[in-house]
């Protein structure tokens, strides 16, 4: 059963601000609740308070800004499918959203509140790593950006303050000739959580040798990480079938992945290496597609 | 596999009007409009909220329980304990409906008076002003205990000295059957070949879990309104609240899926004894994740084959040992049991056989009816013999099967004669024909077809002495009313019942209104389980419809001065054959019956073959009334290094004797389909020293509407069944097939068996690097 606690539906960013300042230490911020609320029925989380995020227009739009894509922190799963321009310069997000849940909840879901979560398993992580995104935290106080790779401390732990919400999540727009891929293993094709999932990208230079690349993994460590080893040793080398199984295997490496109802941590450390391999294969041979 | 299927025997069936159409469900508007009150929707005013504190360790004693502060608690009504109910037992052998005695050691306890047994067991029952107030006052429920040693295993449990559960040897049944001589067949054949298969638990995951709401009325009868297979409970939870069986009324409400999870008493006697304690209508609802604790689980087995068999196929002997975890109560694990024994071997005829069984007690959760009821189990186990048989003398494994086939005539291994036709290779063939040509291998992605050919029972044993009744009525303007005990779980049980009533009377399904379910409105119809409702009140109410038919029919014979065999009845009017201008409107008719008092409504009582117990030393005799059978086909794709496996293909094809609402049966095999393939490839409990591990719908994962293509759905009709029309079962049949199915498709692709259901990819990869023939 639900616990009781006070429900506060502000008018505006800053009168959500207000609230969370005011009732520091004992308010959550609520969007989508598909999180917070079995949190609480659960018992894990028990706030006493619960400021809705849900209507505040200042948290949603996706928009482009400087060389930035720009995604309101309300935006939701199902809104980032339908977003040309996440489609166009953002695909492992969209692949991911494709996969994410069911199409009730992410209606429902945002992705401020999957990232504030900090679920190692949080779907959106991963691609949002590969495009070297950050976040934009607001408070009272003033406004901070941390990159997403900062923003994740622990098992549901991040640098966010109480008294801070997300309110958007940015990325640089992809330079053209970047190559993307995503993948999500889970026990079920839909409505699973990630057992392990895994998004790259690739910049090849003119000579066709790695000129960048990320590669980000989740549930296979208290965070979801990025493969910083395995991206240095791409990184200069030719995209050859052994580098690539190279890199995958040192991506695999450093992963610390716990064994739990869904898989052991040696079946997470198998096949990361393998979808790693096959995204930066995939990945190597082919140029994204770039619809405008 | 390439096989084509083979021609069907010529079968002539009746022509009928309403009988073998998709028509539409009589429940489908209000359900498809939200408009159907299911047993959670009930509020009546003054309610109390109920609440069961419930065991969190898997053996032990109580030492101290004290409920003392939950009692204090204001705006709690009562608090219940063992010691409230000195005499309560609760039932979980078969009902008594047909007055035969309950297997001595059968009965468990509502309350844990001094030992619990299993994680889950209910201790205490709270009833409260509201929900909140009855959570706070569980959580005011102090409880000490001294842990017993518990044992989990079955084998382990059968050992000396094991944990006592069921004592004197934890075993709660033992069934044996020995025909012909086994060491004779055994030196008879070329190769021996002996393995063993385990298949583990299964929720049954309903849309709805166990809910219902009760009070006492006027008369003093305590009135529970549920979701249950079973209205006849009402006698032994009458039993368990020490009142009458008059005074107790079960009134069913549509059921949101049983599969054999509401087989057994859920809710029924805690409300009762709520209602009873307070005066005041309670409420109790299971949550989902109370639910999965609460009721009984499918039966995991571990099963051994040895079997000899001849260069050419030939079935020389067959042994097989059975062991089920029956958990901490007996529930109905022996008659599961019995079904696993009768159908060891499968649809094949075998003169030597032995198959020794033993179901038992553990501290785990316990085991009761899941669809097919043990059937499916040996039949994941059979079929996965019979492939490694054709490996092992290098025969197709459709070829081998085909050579051993039991037939029309044949005996049993229990020495039962079949009646009905045994479509087996009519439908297996095209169960495997439509999945058309393998898809080829690509990539890391290994392709492999399989499929299993079953027989099942439908009906309940006959020692039972199953009896279901019906009453049917026409009213004064032509329109009819149908009252039959019959609980409605979802798959169109009483719709089926209107669509014989329209056909032999001859009334629109939309102008015949159905009361169901109700112990004491209702006539009784006996359980929804066993794939007997169709069988049973399909018959009863045929029975019924027939003999208002015939004095319909006797009196408009005077009218149109024709015999009455020339007359016949349909939309609405009664006329002569082959002349349909000489009519009649039904309503004329019916007010002309009623005027010289000729019955416009009868009660009809079917029974079905009553036998006497088999022999308990060779397990011979007659067990079922009639069987089932057919079979499925899938063909997956096995990603080898990731272990992840695909389903591409799945069909399944049924010999249902008689369709009686197509649209029915086919929604019947896709749900079967998809909850066995479900139960190969992806549903894991979990349990680990008795604790359910995947206590949640998002650790315990069932299959969704994306993971597998729909089954390509076969439907025979030989017209041999023994229910209304030729009709067989298909209900729990429909499951059967599916998993072994896929273990076949999957040991095909891999060239590899993994022996263990469910078929993980953790699984998978463990096998493949067994054989080094991982890829990558
Ligand atoms: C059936 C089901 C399936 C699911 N499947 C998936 C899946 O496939 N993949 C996946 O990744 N997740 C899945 N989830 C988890 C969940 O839906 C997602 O994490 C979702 O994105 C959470 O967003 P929300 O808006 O609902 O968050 P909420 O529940 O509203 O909030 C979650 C947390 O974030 C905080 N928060 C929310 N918004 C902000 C903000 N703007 N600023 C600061 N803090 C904020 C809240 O205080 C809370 O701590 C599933 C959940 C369910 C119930």
């Amino acid at each position: 059963m639900l616990p009781e606690f006070d429900f506060l539906t502000p008018n505006s960013l800053a009168e959500a601000l207000a609230w969370l300042a005011q009732r520091a230490g004992d308010a959550a911020p609520v969007a989508g609740g598909t999180n917070i609320v079995p949190d609480l029925r659960s018992g894990r989380h028990a706030p006493k308070a619960l400021v809705d995020l849900s209507r505040l227009a200042e948290l949603k739009g996706i928009r482009r800004e400087d060389g930035y894509v720009v995604a309101g922190g309300g935006v939701t799963i199902a809104e980032l499918l339908g977003s040309p321009l996440v489609r166009s310069s953002a695909r492992p997000l969209f692949e991911a959203a494709r996969l994410f849940a069911n199409p009730l909840i992410r209606n429902r879901a945002t992705l401020a509140g999957n990232l504030a979560d900090a679920s190692p398993a949080a779907d959106s992580a991963p691609p949002l790593l590969a495009l070297d995104a950050e976040v934009e935290l607001v408070s009272q106080a003033g406004t901070r950006r941390v990159s997403l790779v900062e923003f994740f401390t622990g098992v549901r732990r991040t640098v966010r303050r109480t008294d801070e919400i997300l309110a958007a999540v940015r990325w640089p727009v992809p330079e053209p000739e970047a190559a993307f891929g995503y993948t999500k293993l889970g026990l079920r094709r839909a409505d699973a959580i990630s057992v392990v999932s895994a998004a790259v990208c690739l910049v090849p230079a003119p000579d066709g040798a790695c000129s960048r690349a990320r590669i980000a993994l989740g549930s296979v460590a208290p965070v979801p990480m990025r493969a910083r080893a395995a991206e240095a040793f791409l990184t200069g080398r030719p995209l050859s079938a052994e580098t690539i199984a190279e890199a995958a295997r040192m991506a695999a490496g450093e992963a610390s992945p716990i064994s739990d109802l869904r898989a052991t941590s040696g079946y997470r450390k198998r096949v990361a290496e393998v979808i790693v391999r096959r995204l930066l294969a995939e990945a190597a041979r082919t140029p994204q597609p770039q619809e405008s | 596999m390439k096989i084509t299927a083979k021609p069907l025997p010529s079968v002539e069936l009746p022509e009928l009007r309403q009988v073998g159409k998709p028509l539409r469900r009589v429940d489908a508007l209000s359900k498809t409009v939200g408009a159907t009150l299911y047993a959670g929707d009930y509020y009546p005013t003054n309610l109390l909220y109920g609440k069961v504190f419930r065991s969190t360790i898997p053996h032990g004693k109580i030492r101290r329980l004290d409920v003392s502060q939950a009692r204090a608690l204001e705006g709690v009504a009562c608090v219940l304990t063992a010691g409230d109910l000195p005499r309560a037992v609760l039932v979980t052998d078969m009902p008594g409906q047909t007055g035969q005695k309950r297997r001595s050691g059968s009965d468990a306890q509502v309350l844990a008076t001094d030992t619990v047994r299993f994680i889950g067991e209910p201790i205490a029952l709270v009833a409260a002003e509201t929900e909140a107030l009855a959570e706070q006052a569980l959580r005011l429920i102090e409880i000490e205990y001294d842990p017993l040693p518990a044992v989990f295993d079955p084998l382990e449990a059968m050992q000396p000295g094991a944990p006592q559960i069921y004592p004197p040897d934890n075993v709660v049944a033992r069934w044996r059957i020995r025909k012909g001589d086994v060491a004779a067949g055994m030196a008879a054949a070329d190769v021996i070949v002996e393995n063993t298969f385990s298949v583990p638990y299964q929720e049954h995951a309903y849309l709805e879990p166990e809910a219902g709401v009760s009070w006492v009325d006027e008369r003093g009868v305590i009135n529970i309104r549920v979701c249950t297979q079973v209205v006849e409970h009402f006698r032994s939870i009458s039993l368990a609240l020490g009142v009458p069986q008059n005074k107790l009324r079960i009134q069913g409400t549509m059921v949101g899926g049983g599969f054999g999870g509401k087989e057994d008493i859920t809710v029924e006697i805690f409300l009762g004894l709520l209602a009873k304690a307070t005066g005041r209508p309670v409420r109790l609802a299971f949550s989902r994740e109370e639910s999965i604790l609460a009721h009984s689980k499918r039966h995991p087995y571990v099963i051994t084959h040895r079997t000899g068999v001849t260069r050419d196929g030939h079935i020389t002997a067959a042994e097989v040992k059975v062991i089920s975890n029956s958990g901490a109560y007996v529930y109905l694990s022996p008659y599961v049991l019995l079904y696993s024994t009768g159908m060891a071997v499968g649809p094949y005829r075998v003169e030597n056989v032995s198959v020794s069984s033993a179901s038992v007690a553990t501290n785990n959760p316990f085991t009761s009816a899941f669809r097919g009821f043990g059937a499916p189990q040996v039949c994941v186990a059979y079929e996965q013999q019979m492939d490694e048989i054709a490996r092992a003398i290098g025969m197709d494994p459709y070829e081998l099967r085909r050579r051993n086939f039991i037939h029309k005539g044949d005996l049993t291994i229990h020495g039962q004669e079949l009646t009905s036709a045994a479509w087996l290779e009519e439908t297996t063939t095209r169960a495997v024909a439509a999945l058309g040509d393998p898809t080829p291998d690509w990539g890391s992605f290994k392709v492999g077809q399989g499929f299993a050919s079953y027989m099942q029972s439908y009906g309940r044993i006959t020692w039972l002495h199953d009896t279901s009744q019906a009453w049917v009525g026409l009213e004064m303007d032509g329109t009819a009313t149908i009252r039959a005990g019959v609980p409605d779980l979802g798959a169109g049980q009483i719709s089926a019942l209107a669509q014989i009533v329209s056909e032999v009377l001859g009334v629109a399904m939309k102008d015949i209104t159905i009361y169901h379910t109700d112990s004491a409105v209702t006539p009784l119809s006996g359980t929804s389980t066993a794939t007997r409702q169709l069988y049973m009140s399909g018959n009863a109410t045929l029975q019924a419809a027939t003999a208002i038919r015939k004095n319909l029919l006797e009196r408009a014979s005077r009218y149109f001065e024709e015999l009455p065999e020339a007359i016949d009845l349909a939309d609405a009017r009664a006329f002569v054959k082959g002349h349909p201008e000489q009519s009649l409107r039904l309503a004329e008719l019916v007010a002309m019956c009623a005027s010289e008092g000729l019955p416009l409504a009868n009660l009809a009582m079917f029974k079905a073959p009553f036998t006497g117990p088999i022999d308990p030393e060779t397990g011979q005799g007659q067990i079922w009334p009639d069987f089932t059978f057919g079979a499925q086909a899938v063909e997956v794709a096995v990603d080898t290094e990731t272990g992840e496996i695909l389903l591409l293909k799945s069909a399944a094809c049924h010999d249902v004797g008689r369709a009686i609402n197509p649209a029915a049966v086919e929604g019947q095999i896709q749900g079967g389909s998809s909850q066995g393939l479900g139960y190969a490839l992806m549903e894991d409990l979990a349990v680990e020293q008795g604790r359910i591990k995947a206590g949640s719908l998002s650790e315990y994962l069932i299959p969704t509407a994306c993971d597998f293509p729909e089954t390509q759905v076969i439907i025979l009709e030989s017209g041999t069944g023994v229910g209304p029309f030729g009709a067989k079962g298909i209900g729990e049949p429909s499951f059967t097939p599916a998993p072994g199915a896929v273990a076949n498709a999957v040991a095909n692709a891999l060239g590899v068996r993994i022996h263990e259901l469910p078929l993980t990819p953790d699984r998978v990869l463990a096998a493949l690097d067994k054989t080094g023939k991982r890829s990558g």
